[in-house]
């Protein structure tokens, strides 16, 4: 039996990763090669999935589970059917057998009285001791013991077939009773349910690997279906009071043998192909199978000495090798299911060991009554703890959080079971306190366990909670200035979230968010945020999150698709906003131009005197820069610049004088209304200026944008002199208050042989 | 005989200004006809049933619209008066070409703004009446635009094609017809030499400058401009006649 068959590594994820699987299977090269096409094209189209289903594979799952309901079914008759003495019995000190109860009432007046020997009338009588109600000669440490059991087993078999049998006890008394047909009633709830879980074991065996037929589904399988005869056996040895039923004690030995060893070299098989081929695979799983098939066959055969501590070192050995090649996988490919695997891994096989030496130390102790309970008890609760594992297997991405505490109370309770044994072994603790104690123990365990787990979710989920929002909406603003780069920006966000080991954006249509790929990949489509964008459907893969240390889960694609929304919302809100301001600024600008603008027209016809004239109309000009500002949002640099050049001419040259125009920017940068009236302004401010008080036949304008800096200078040749001396009127005053706002300087310097520079200096436009 | 000009302008002292402007600035006889709203400027502009009114001593010789207007928007005069043989001239306060493009392609031959000084105002009409429209750079942007997407744009690129009039960035009071859809044709198309005088247009060179630039004469240069703007009259006419004609209304 092995432990570390809870790391198989065939495909966990039937349903979704099959065909992905598939892929990787048969290009053994694209495990490197990430995120490749064919990859993304297999796991988004999986249209012929359904179809797949209809054909022979649902006949054959119809039929293998009939046929695993009809096995439980006629072993429980056939139970039912089996002769049965109706007393139970313990095992005293010395390993005899005492009667502990009886329903039968020829009986009842021998409870308490140590069985001497069992006979008839045809058949020679013998003494039953504690191997007698030892049901499984699995884990019995002795090989002569073992054979003896064996032996034992027939001939109360063999004695309980007969008409009546005599039980003689050790005080001479003689009891002749009648076995009878034990009926379907008391085969108890233990049966039941073990029979139950070894079904269900075996049908999710049988659906991942008629989902997917694969070498690593068939290895699933043939686990699923060991673990299941395991707990079949196990199952059937609950209801045993006196004997095993022929020919099941001949049976129990080598079946049992056989499934602990082919789970054994099955987990090693699979994990050196899942969830990455490691190099020397095949060599890997024939050293597993050999191996195991040369120590299956002489024990099986009763050839080999001390076969238990062969089986026992055997599985231990291969739980080992796989909790190795898990750790190899993952250095080769950060596969997250390689570090679940591994931690189920440890913990099977730790408890495995735990279980072998709790054996080992109740049956060197030689206390027949403690040896017994610690065999019949420990691998139950192992077993039961292994096949949970194997049934979480393919549910890994489903449901973690199920699967967390799951794990952790199995976990624990095997841990708990074993410690008990233990402290029945060693102290030779009364049952009481033995039971007591290790609870107890495990308790404070669970809950220690459970708290350090949940903290360390709960805490990094918080966290990034309060983070997550505050990007959301500050992406949303982004998006909705760059809706190119909508992908980027989700990608960054769900990178920040998730710390996969990959993220990457692929031209595919995606559906849903959807985890695949055994859960080590999340793909999600890209929302279309804004009615611009016009490219075509994109999808957004994610791998290996938490940098490869975790599978993705439903509850992660829950949590996409609602960022996702929040993010369509916040965007949609952000735009109803933004629209609602534009709206309401178009209005002001609207009825700014049209009132006030149409008065100061009337104001300049009226004018009295030409400087008035002239006053109005600049007014009216600046009445108009400001509503254009507030009607367009942002004008781009090369747009603006040819307004200016056009204006600036028009303003000079009808003065008379020569503009010189020069400019230079790098990029084609937007400025926002306060730049681009703030600059309109300034430089039709300092042309004025040139023309009305210096009196210039000419001025230079160079215009120079590098990189974040803008250098504006205006040079006349006017007769102005000494600017420290100008009176700051509303001119300049204007002047040098609009550079301030954009975060600007402005100087004023003369240059030879006459005129004025004026420098406007603004060091970080943006 | 005298020649005869409509001015609309809802203003009176705008109106009385502009009357000084056109007296100034031809030496002809002129009679001015003024109107306050769109109601006696069609009034006083008569019935026009006939496919092309001929150009009589009594129509009009020159036409300016203000417009806004208390009962309306000038375009809609010029809409209707697309066959009328006289210059049609669009005074106004606004000049953005969210608010002058859509006029020029009504059939407008030139704009005056409003604010400017008399001379200039002056000057600016007898330019607009000799055939040398002015075109500021926004406008030369948006005729490259215009003419590179196609009128109206084309298909996909119609989102495209005319972000401004889509994303209404403008506050002008009414909108501007829509557009209809056709094929590019010849009078859809510039020549390389007409882009290029409106690259330099719409980087605020002066037409002096642009024939500098170019090597050729400034009345060259006046030419192209001349033809850029028949064209787009053309453009728009022939668009507003296939869209009349799917409406049915020819």
């Amino acid at each position: 039996m092995d432990p570390s068959a809870s790391h198989r590594g065939t495909p966990t994820d039937s349903q979704e990763g099959s065909p992905l699987s598939t892929s990787r299977r048969s290009r053994p090269v694209t495990h490197d090669s990430l995120l490749d096409s064919r990859l993304i094209e297999q796991t988004l189209g999986r249209v012929e999935h359904l179809a797949r289903w209809m054909g022979w594979r649902l006949r054959f799952l119809v039929v293998a589970a009939l046929a695993g309901c009809l096995g439980v079914l006629l072993l429980a008759r056939w139970m039912a059917g089996t002769p049965q003495v109706a007393a139970e019995w313990v095992t005293t000190a010395t390993g005899q057998l005492q009667l502990a109860a009886s329903s039968d009432p020829g009986l009842n007046f021998h409870v308490g009285k140590v069985l001497a020997s069992v006979g008839s009338s045809q058949q020679r009588a013998i003494s039953p001791d504690v191997l007698a109600i030892t049901p499984s000669a699995r884990w019995i440490i002795d090989d002569l013991d073992r054979v003896r059991q064996q032996a034992m087993h027939a001939q109360l078999d063999s004695l309980l077939a007969q008409q009546t049998v005599r039980l003689t006890f050790a005080d001479g008394m003689v009891a002749d009773v009648q076995p009878v047909a034990r009926g379907i009633a008391s085969l108890g709830a233990l049966f039941w349910l073990l029979a139950g879980l070894g079904l269900v074991v075996y049908m999710v065996g049988m659906i991942v690997v008629l989902a997917s037929p694969s070498v690593r589904t068939l290895l699933y399988a043939a686990m699923c279906s060991s673990q299941a005869g395991n707990l079949i056996f196990l199952a059937v040895e609950s209801t045993v009071a006196l004997g095993l039923p022929e020919p099941l004690s001949r049976l129990d030995f080598p079946c049992r043998l056989a499934f602990d060893l082919i789970t054994g070299a099955a987990i090693v098989h699979a994990t050196s192909l899942h969830p990455r081929r490691v190099p020397g695979s095949t060599t890997i799983a024939w050293a597993a199978w050999a191996s195991m098939i040369a120590i299956g066959l002489p024990a099986a055969g009763g050839m080999l000495q001390d076969a238990w501590w062969w089986l026992q070192g055997g599985v231990a050995v291969m739980g080992s090798a796989t909790v190795a090649l898990l750790v190899w996988s993952y250095r080769l490919l950060r596969h997250p299911f390689a570090i679940v695997m591994r931690r189920f891994g440890l913990m099977a096989v730790s408890t495995w060991i735990l279980l072998t030496v709790a054996v080992a130390i109740a049956s060197a102790d030689r206390v027949p009554s403690v040896q017994q309970q610690v065999a019949e008890v420990g691998p139950v609760i192992w077993y039961v703890f292994l096949s949970s594992l194997l049934l979480l297997m393919p549910f890994l991405s489903k449901s973690q959080q199920l699967m967390r505490e799951f794990s952790l109370l199995a976990a624990i309770s095997t841990v708990a079971t074993s410690l008990d044994l233990l402290f029945v072994a060693v102290f030779s603790f009364g049952q009481f306190t033995s039971v007591t104690l290790a609870l107890f123990l495990s308790l404070g365990l669970y809950a220690g366990a459970r708290e350090w787990v949940l903290n360390r979710v709960r805490s990094r989920n918080m966290l990034t909670t309060e983070r997550t929002f505050e990007k959301l909406y500050r992406i949303a603003r982004e998006v909705e200035a760059h809706p190119d780069r909508t992908p980027i920006l989700l990608v960054r966000l769900l990178q920040e979230l998730f710390e996969p080991l990959e993220a990457v954006v692929v031209e595919k249509r995606s559906p849903t968010v959807r985890v695949v790929s055994d859960g080590s990949t999340l793909l999600l489509p890209v929302p279309a945020l804004t009615d611009k964008q016009v490219s075509a459907p994109t999808s957004i893969v994610m791998r290996f999150a938490n940098r490869g240390q975790r599978l993705f889960t439903s509850d992660d694609a829950r949590l996409t698709d609602r960022i996702v929304e929040q993010l369509c919302r916040a965007v949609a809100f952000d735009r109803a906003v933004e629209q609602g301001r534009s709206e309401e600024r178009l209005r002001i600008a609207q009825d700014l131009h049209d009132d006030i603008g149409a008065r100061l027209l009337t104001l300049m016809y009226k004018a009295q005197s030409p400087e008035m004239e002239d006053y109005v109309r600049h007014t009216l000009q600046d009445l108009k820069t400001l509503t254009r500002g507030l009607a367009a949002p942002n004008h781009p640099l090369s747009h603006a610049a040819g307004e200016w050049k056009a204006d600036l001419t028009q303003r000079l040259s009808a003065a008379q004088v020569h503009l010189g125009w020069h400019l230079a920017f790098d990029r084609d940068v937007s400025l926002t209304v306060v730049q681009w009236s703030g600059l309109t302004r300034v430089m039709r401010e300092l042309c004025t200026n040139a023309i009305a008080h210096a009196g210039a036949t000419r001025v230079d304008i160079d215009f120079q944008l590098i990189g974040d800096r803008l250098d504006l200078f205006v040079t006349d040749n006017g007769q102005g002199r000494n600017p420290q001396a100008w009176a700051h009127g509303l001119g300049l005053g204007g002047v040098r208050k609009r550079v301030k706002q954009l975060g600007g300087e402005v100087e004023w310097r003369e240059v030879e042989p006459h005129g004025i520079r004026c420098h406007v200096v603004i060091r970080r436009l943006s | 005989m005298a020649i005869k000009v409509l001015i609309v302008e809802d203003n009176p002292v705008a109106r009385s200004f502009l009357c000084r402007v056109v007296r100034e600035s031809f030496s002809d006889a002129i009679v001015i006809t003024e109107a306050g709203d769109l109601e006696s400027a069609r009034r006083h502009v008569g019935p026009l049933h006939s496919e092309r009114i001929e150009a009589s001593a009594d129509t009009f010789k020159l036409i300016l619209v203000d417009l806004e207007l208390p009962d309306g928007n000038g375009m809609e005069l010029l809409t209707e008066l697309v066959r009328y043989p006289a210059t049609k001239i669009v005074t106004t306060l606004y000049s953005d070409d969210d608010h002058l493009f859509p006029a020029l392609q009504c059939g407008a031959d030139g704009y005056l703004l409003k604010e400017d000084r008399f001379e200039v105002l002056v000057e600016e009409l007898q330019k607009i009446v000799r055939g040398q429209p002015p075109l500021s750079p926004a406008i030369a942007r948006r005729l490259l635009s215009h003419f590179r997407q196609g009128p109206g744009g084309m298909g996909a690129l119609a989102g495209l094609g005319e972000p401004a009039l889509a994303s209404g960035s403008g506050f002008q009071s009414s909108r501007p017809l829509p557009l209809g859809r056709g094929a590019p044709l010849d009078h859809e198309r510039l020549t390389p030499r007409e882009s290029e005088v409106l690259t330099y247009l719409s980087k605020g060179f002066t037409i002096k400058e642009i024939a500098n630039l170019m090597g050729i004469k400034w009345f060259t240069v006046n030419d192209h401009i001349k033809s850029i703007y028949k064209k787009l009259n053309v453009s728009s006419r022939a668009e507003a006649a296939v869209l009349a004609s799917k409406h049915g209304l020819v």
